[in-house]
């Protein structure tokens, strides 16, 4: 089943390419174009995803011949593919929140102009987060990486008639390139240490000879992907870039690209390349060290915003502690019980973030949509008006902040009591991020429900094509929340276990070798 | 057939502890009543005034979104659904290990959709009531929580079968340590629980959001006709439940093995001697509180919980946990 890999690849680059000559047909034809790319795009991801979540087996392509390894040569010269079930997750994350963000752009970017291109950077922003997802090889992971951000920083600066879109453009794209040069200056160092770029092999090889070069590479890489995730000492961009960009981007940023980009390419780059090799303990308390920080800034930062997508934004870099605080514990307790839990719980957390920040910057999107202010203090008592949005929004603030019927608790849980029994000092911080979490939604929530204000009373719902892509994402919501640890036990924790295992990703490229 | 059982017992308590709750307030009155030689409403008096409001037009204000209808309905399904999780004499019907949270997620939920309902009306007086309840609110259950954790942290270390459920006060009880520090503890804690229950159901001191005669009721100020019943009831429920919680930590003793009973009339008869029990603690905590103390401003309130209880709380907890080194024995 293999096979279907390319496809993901294949699929949307196609329908990026292929925009440009499909808008010649007239302005009615790209939107249902890109709607069905990434239609089609989610059904080879959730037909992937099944592939491999059944077969708890590591799916290797190779590009140009049957096997990654050279003629007469034990070690491998092409560029893998290798999907195992951490990358299935995210793909079917990424594949998923793209389609619903494509639907709803159809009607909320109505107005705008230069929409083949729009359409076309969307589906290049979905292929470079599936290659990063699929990815087995480091240069490979670099090229989709920056297929992901140039994209990412065109659409963030897409309203360039706005002061904000191109301030916040010109920010992301100064502080992204650094962080990439960063990474490539990373591979770079390895490549010439180790003479090879296929993860797997170069696993190995770090395994049986972990040199100071190594390290140094690492530590560019870590701080790299740092920045891309957003983290505390580099979030500054992040709090611009959202806000700027349309809130369909802005939900990709906030759901994907900081995730694929970030935390995913950390989690794969300490786990499956450096974990053999190098003292995970000490990266995971590196990464606990940020996560703290990322934590507690983030959530704080949120508390006392009047921007409601910049809310938002500081919001995901408090979850984004999260996420990397379940990554560090996991590396930090490597191998222990206590360690699979958090893992579980950060990739779990992920992909709950993922759809729960969605729904949120769709709201926004609806919200600015209907009254073309984001400010919180003019957006008094929307409920009146748009009691949909406000129920939509209702639903994506009980879950991000954890409660039960909702799929943040579960994930949350699992990040909270792993962190319990590893260090209670962080899990008080954990907590306390969650205390400030909820006092900032609190505040929008009332805000939603109060007396409407004059300006309020002249907005009404947004149509079809926006709110169906929001109660879908509420509907996922509910849905995970109603059935955690059935995902948890049955998902979660084999996709943790299979990514601490580093032997088994190795020998599915290098086979017995 | 178990889950229709556990069902049909679900309903019988929900129906049975709507009645009790509900006369309980009709005591209440009557004793208040007493204690300042007034004769008083009838003890059925909650019956009439609760028939009385579903029976009349509720009126929605022009400025109310639609969580203004919705807040009522909800919160009298969390209180419903809190019941499964409330220690009634004997295990609640739903409890495993660990419910403990969720018995406090939707006892603050009630609270919580109270201050929704309250800002959904678009009425300034309940909006500043709102306020002040959610600042009581945030108050409240930080002693509560240690409180009650450490209990439970403390009786889990005797070895329970489900550790962190409310089952586990019908196991072992706070008493039966003995050791003279534990009884101590146990004391201070008792004390912080009653004053925690009061402010619970807002009276005395702490019936600061409804505040009649400052605020026109507060949080309830545009409430009427059967959404102010239901939210009557949603309270009334709220009441015996949280009192419920106080007799289970404190008092948990049943009557059923005296009387030599098992099975469904045991558990009959320690429903009704649960209810006694929650009448006892009410008494203490709402009556003869509400008879005598008067209305605190919401700062002081805010302090006395942060100053006196959060404090008293630690120490009660600190004595607790010391008491487990076997220091004094």
């Amino acid at each position: 089943m293999n096979g279907l890999i390319p496809y993901l690849i294949i699929v949307p680059l196609f329908g990026a390419f292929s925009l440009p000559i499909i808008s010649l047909a007239g302005k009615k034809a790209r939107e249902p174009w890109a709607v069905l790319i990434t239609a089609v795009t989610l059904g080879v991801a959730a037909e992937l995803f099944y592939t491999v979540w059944k077969g708890g087996e590591i799916l290797v392509y190779t590009l140009g011949a049957k096997s990654p390894l050279g003629k007469g040569v034990s070690f491998p010269i092409r560029i893998v593919w290798e999907v195992d079930l951490l990358g299935a997750i995210f793909i079917l994350m990424v594949a998923f929140v793209a389609f619903v963000a494509v639907l709803y752009s159809t009607e909320y970017m109505r107005h705008d102009t230069g929409l083949e291109k729009y359409y076309a950077l969307i589906l290049l922003l979905e292929v470079g987060m599936l290659g990063i997802a699929m990815t087995g090889d480091l240069f490979n992971f670099y090229v989709f990486m920056e297929i992901m951000s140039i994209s990412g920083y065109a659409l963030v600066a897409f309203r360039n008639d706005t002061w904000e879109g191109i301030e916040a453009g010109i920010k992301y794209m100064f502080v992204g390139s650094i962080a990439s040069s960063f990474i490539l200056l990373g591979i770079v160092l390895l490549y010439g240490q180790y003479g090879t770029l296929t993860m797997a092999y170069l696993a190995k090889m770090i395994a049986e000879n972990p040199t100071f070069t190594a390290k140094v590479a690492l530590g560019l890489l870590i701080g790299g992907l740092l920045f891309k995730s957003g983290a505390v000492p580099v979030h500054m961009w992040l709090a611009d870039a959202h806000p700027a960009a349309p809130s369909s981007i802005s939900a990709m940023l906030s759901g994907l690209v900081i995730k694929i980009g970030g935390t995913y390419a950390l989690a794969r780059m300490a786990f499956s390349v450096f974990s053999t090799g190098i003292d995970t303990k000490t990266i995971g308390w590196v990464i606990i060290l940020f996560a703290c920080a990322t934590l507690i800034v983030g959530n704080a930062m949120a508390v006392i915003q009047t921007d409601m997508k910049r809310l938002f934004a500081f919001s995901s870099v408090g979850q984004i502690g999260y996420i990397l605080l379940g990554t560090g514990i996991g590396l930090a307790a490597y191998g222990s019980d206590v360690g699979n839990i958090a893992l579980a719980g950060a990739i779990y957390h992920t992909v709950n973030h993922a759809v729960i920040k969605a729904l949120l910057f769709l709201v926004a999107g609806a919200v600015i949509h209907g009254l073309g202010t984001k400010n919180l203090n003019e957006l008094s008592g929307i409920a009146r008006k748009m009691p949909v949005t406000s129920f939509a929004f209702l639903v994506g603030a009980a879950a991000i902040i954890g409660l039960p019927p909702m799929n943040g608790f579960a994930s949350k849980w699992l990040i909270y009591e792993s962190s319990a029994l590893f260090n209670p000092l962080v899990a008080v911080i954990a907590v306390i991020g969650t205390a400030f979490s909820l006092a900032a939604y609190i505040r929008v929530l009332f805000t939603f429900l109060g007396r409407p204000s004059e300006r309020v009373m002249k907005a009404k719902e947004p149509g079809k094509a926006m709110l169906v892509p929001m109660l879908l994402l509420v509907a996922v919501i509910i849905l995970m929340g109603l059935f955690p640890w059935f995902i948890s036990d049955r998902i979660m924790i084999p996709a943790a276990k299979m990514l601490e295992n580093a032997g088994t990703y190795i020998s599915a490229v290098l086979g017995g070798a | 057939m178990n889950l229709l059982y556990a069902t049909l017992g679900f309903v019988g308590i929900y129906i049975y502890v709507s009645l009790a709750s509900l006369l309980w307030g009709g005591i209440d009155r009557k004793l208040v009543a007493r204690m300042q030689r007034r004769i008083g409403p009838p003890l059925l008096q909650p019956f009439y005034d609760f028939l009385k409001l579903v029976s009349k037009e509720s009126i929605i204000p022009r400025d109310a979104n639609r969580f203004f209808e919705l807040a009522p309905v909800m919160a009298l399904a969390t209180s419903i659904a809190l019941l499964a999780y409330t220690p009634l004499g004997f295990e609640p019907i739903f409890g495993t290990k660990g419910d403990v949270i969720v018995f406090i997620y939707l006892l603050t939920l009630i609270g919580f959709l109270r201050v929704v309902g309250a800002v959904s009306s678009g009425s300034p007086y309940a909006q500043i009531g709102a306020q002040r309840e959610m600042a009581l609110l945030a108050s409240r259950e930080a002693p509560m929580m240690l409180a009650l954790f450490v209990i439970l942290w403390r009786l889990s270390e005797l070895g329970v079968t489900k550790p962190f459920s409310m089952g586990t006060f019908y196991e072992h009880s706070i008493w039966e340590l003995g050791t003279p520090l534990s009884l101590i503890g146990a004391f201070i804690l008792l004390i912080v629980f009653l004053a925690w229950l009061a402010s619970e159901i807002e009276v005395g001191y702490f019936n600061i959001p409804e505040a009649e005669t400052e605020l026109a009721e507060g949080p309830m100020a545009e409430y009427s006709g059967r959404h102010l019943a239901i939210f009557e009831l949603a309270n009334a429920i709220k009441a015996f439940v949280s009192a419920s919680l106080v007799v289970a930590i404190f008092f948990p003793w049943g009557i059923s093995g005296y009387l030599g009973l098992t099975g469904v009339p045991a558990m009959v008869v320690e429903l009704l001697f649960h209810t006694l029990k929650v009448f006892g603690v009410l008494l203490v905590s709402m009556s003869i509180f509400r008879a005598i103390t008067g209305r605190l401003r919401i700062n002081q309130a805010v302090n006395m919980f942060w100053t006196r209880l959060l404090p008293a709380s630690v120490l009660g907890a600190l004595l607790l946990a010391i008491d487990t080194l076997g220091v004094i024995a």
